[in-house]
C-alpha cells in the first residue's frame, strides 16, 4: 500500500492478525498533530474574554474559574483521543465507530456551554449526527459484504470497493463532523470555555483528512 | 452471502426511505429524538444483513455508540426544554411501562408454560412480577395462597403416583412439573407485591 502516491513511505506497520494498523508519513503527521493538541486542550487555562461596551472605551473581563471549564476540557480531550483512534485505526468498522464516538463528544463539547441556544443547536447537530450512522455503518457493511475484510491494509490498493460504499462513507463522515457549521448558527465561540471549541473544528478536519486517505486507498 | 444480502438491501432501503421521509414530515423534537433511535436501527439492520460472524461481532459496539448518542441526546433535550429534575409521581412513571406490561407478561407466561418445570416457573413467575410492578395490584393473596396450595397437593399428588403406581410415571412427571410451574409462578409473583403499598 506504500506505493501508493497519498500515503509515502512506510515508517511502521503492526502485522497482527488481518488488521493492521500502520503508519505511513500521512498517519504520522495526523496522529502527531492529534498528540499536539490533545496537550494544548489538556493544560491551557480558559480563555478571559473581553466585553467591550459601545459607545464608550471601557471594556471588562470575565472572570472564568476552572471547575466552570472541567466538564468541556475532558469531553475536548476524549475528542482528542477518539480523533487518535480514528487516524490511528486499521479497520474500517472501527474507524466508522470512532468516527461516531467523536460526533458524541463534539456535541458534549458544543451542550457544555448551557445557553439554550446553543443547547438547541447541540440537538439539531446531534439528530444529524444520529442519522448520520446510517451511510457509516451502511458502508461498512457494504465493504464487508462485497469483499469479505474490512482491513484497510488487505483492501489497499485492490480497487474491490464499490463506488456507493465509498460515497457513502464520505455521506456519513459528513453527517459526523459537522459540527462547525452549527457553531457557526451558535455563537459558541462567545460562550464560556472557548478554547476547548478549537477541538470541535480540529477533530473534523482531521477526519475528513482520514477519509480521504481511506477511501484513495481502498 | 451476497445475494442474501443483495436482497436484503432492497427492504432495508425500503425502511431506510420510510425513516428519513418521517423525518422530514416530523416537526416535533421528542419524536425526531425517537427517531433517531429508528435510524439507528436501521443502521444496524444494514450490518445484520452481511450475517456473518464477524457482522455479528460489530452488532454489539454499533449499538453500544448509537445508544449512548441517544441517552447523550436525551439529556440535551431534558436541559433544553427546562425538565431536567422533574420528579415522576411513581417511581416507574414510563408511558412503556402503562401500555407494554399486559403483552410482555402474557408472552412471558406462555413461554413459562412451554418450558414448564422449575425453570418454566421462573419466566413466568417473572411474566408475573413486570405485570404487578407496573400495573400495581390489590390484596389478591388469597387467590395466589389457594393456587399455590393446590399445586403443592399435585406436587405430593404426583409423588404418590410415582410410588404405587411406576408404570404412569410419565402422568407423574408431568404433573409434578405443572404443580412446581405454579408453584414458582406464585412466589416469585409475591416479590412484584413487596413495593409500595403501606399495609403489605
Amino acid at each position: 500500500m506504500f506505493d501508493l502516491n497519498i500515503e509515502g513511505a512506510e515508517l511502521f506497520a503492526l502485522p497482527f492478525g488481518d488488521i493492521v494498523p500502520y503508519f505511513s508519513i500521512y498517519s504520522a503527521t495526523l496522529a502527531a498533530f492529534v498528540l499536539i493538541f490533545i496537550l494544548i486542550s489538556a493544560f491551557d487555562h480558559p480563555e478571559r474574554q473581553l466585553n467591550i461596551i459601545f459607545g464608550g472605551d471601557a471594556y471588562y473581563e470575565k472572570e472564568i474559574k476552572e471547575d466552570d471549564t472541567r466538564f468541556s476540557r475532558f469531553m475536548a480531550i476524549a475528542c482528542g483521543f477518539a480523533t487518535l483512534g480514528a487516524v490511528l485505526t486499521g479497520d474500517i468498522f472501527n474507524f466508522t465507530l470512532f468516527a461516531v464516538l467523536v460526533g458524541i463528544t463534539n456535541i458534549a463539547i458544543v451542550a457544555s456551554a448551557g445557553n439554550r441556544h446553543v443547547l438547541n443547536a447541540a440537538f439539531q447537530y446531534g439528530i444529524v449526527a444520529m442519522i448520520a450512522t446510517v451511510p457509516l455503518f451502511g458502508a461498512a457493511a457494504i465493504i464487508l459484504a462485497t469483499t469479505g475484510t474490512l482491513s484497510i491494509w488487505t483492501l489497499a490498493g485492490m480497487g474491490a470497493v464499490p463506488l456507493l460504499a465509498k460515497a457513502l462513507l464520505i455521506l456519513g463522515v459528513m453527517g459526523e463532523g459537522i459540527a462547525p457549521l452549527y457553531i457557526g448558527k451558535a455563537e459558541i465561540i462567545r460562550a464560556q470555555g472557548a478554547p476547548f471549541v478549537l477541538m470541535i473544528h480540529f477533530s473534523s478536519l482531521l477526519l475528513f483528512l482520514r477519509v480521504t486517505e481511506i477511501v484513495l486507498v481502498i | 452471502m451476497i445475494e442474501t444480502f443483495h436482497t436484503g438491501m432492497f427492504a432495508a432501503s425500503l425502511c431506510i426511505i420510510i425513516a428519513f421521509f418521517s423525518f422530514m414530515k416530523e416537526t416535533d423534537d421528542l419524536h425526531r429524538l425517537l427517531l433517531t433511535d429508528l435510524a439507528s436501527v436501521m443502521a444496524l439492520f444494514l450490518i445484520a444483513l452481511v450475517g456473518t460472524d464477524l457482522a455479528e461481532a460489530l452488532i454489539l459496539p454499533g449499538l453500544v455508540v448509537t445508544i449512548s448518542k441517544l441517552m447523550a441526546l436525551a439529556e440535551i433535550y431534558l436541559v433544553k426544554e427546562g425538565i431536567w429534575g422533574n420528579q415522576p409521581a411513581r417511581t416507574l412513571d414510563i408511558e412503556v411501562l402503562q401500555s407494554a406490561p399486559a403483552i410482555l407478561a402474557s408472552i412471558l407466561v406462555l413461554y413459562g408454560i412451554f418450558l414448564s418445570g422449575f425453570s418454566g416457573g421462573a419466566v413466568a413467575g417473572l411474566g408475573v412480577i413486570f405485570y404487578i410492578i407496573c400495573k400495581g395490584h390489590q390484596e389478591r393473596f388469597e387467590l395466589i395462597e389457594t393456587v399455590s396450595g393446590y399445586a403443592w397437593v399435585a406436587w405430593i399428588g404426583a409423588f404418590f403416583i410415582m410410588l404405587i403406581f411406576p408404570s404412569q410415571w410419565f402422568l407423574a412427571v408431568m404433573i409434578a412439573g405443572g404443580a412446581i410451574l405454579i408453584k414458582v409462578t406464585a412466589k416469585l409473583s409475591l416479590i412484584g407485591t413487596m413495593r409500595g403499598e403501606s399495609d403489605v
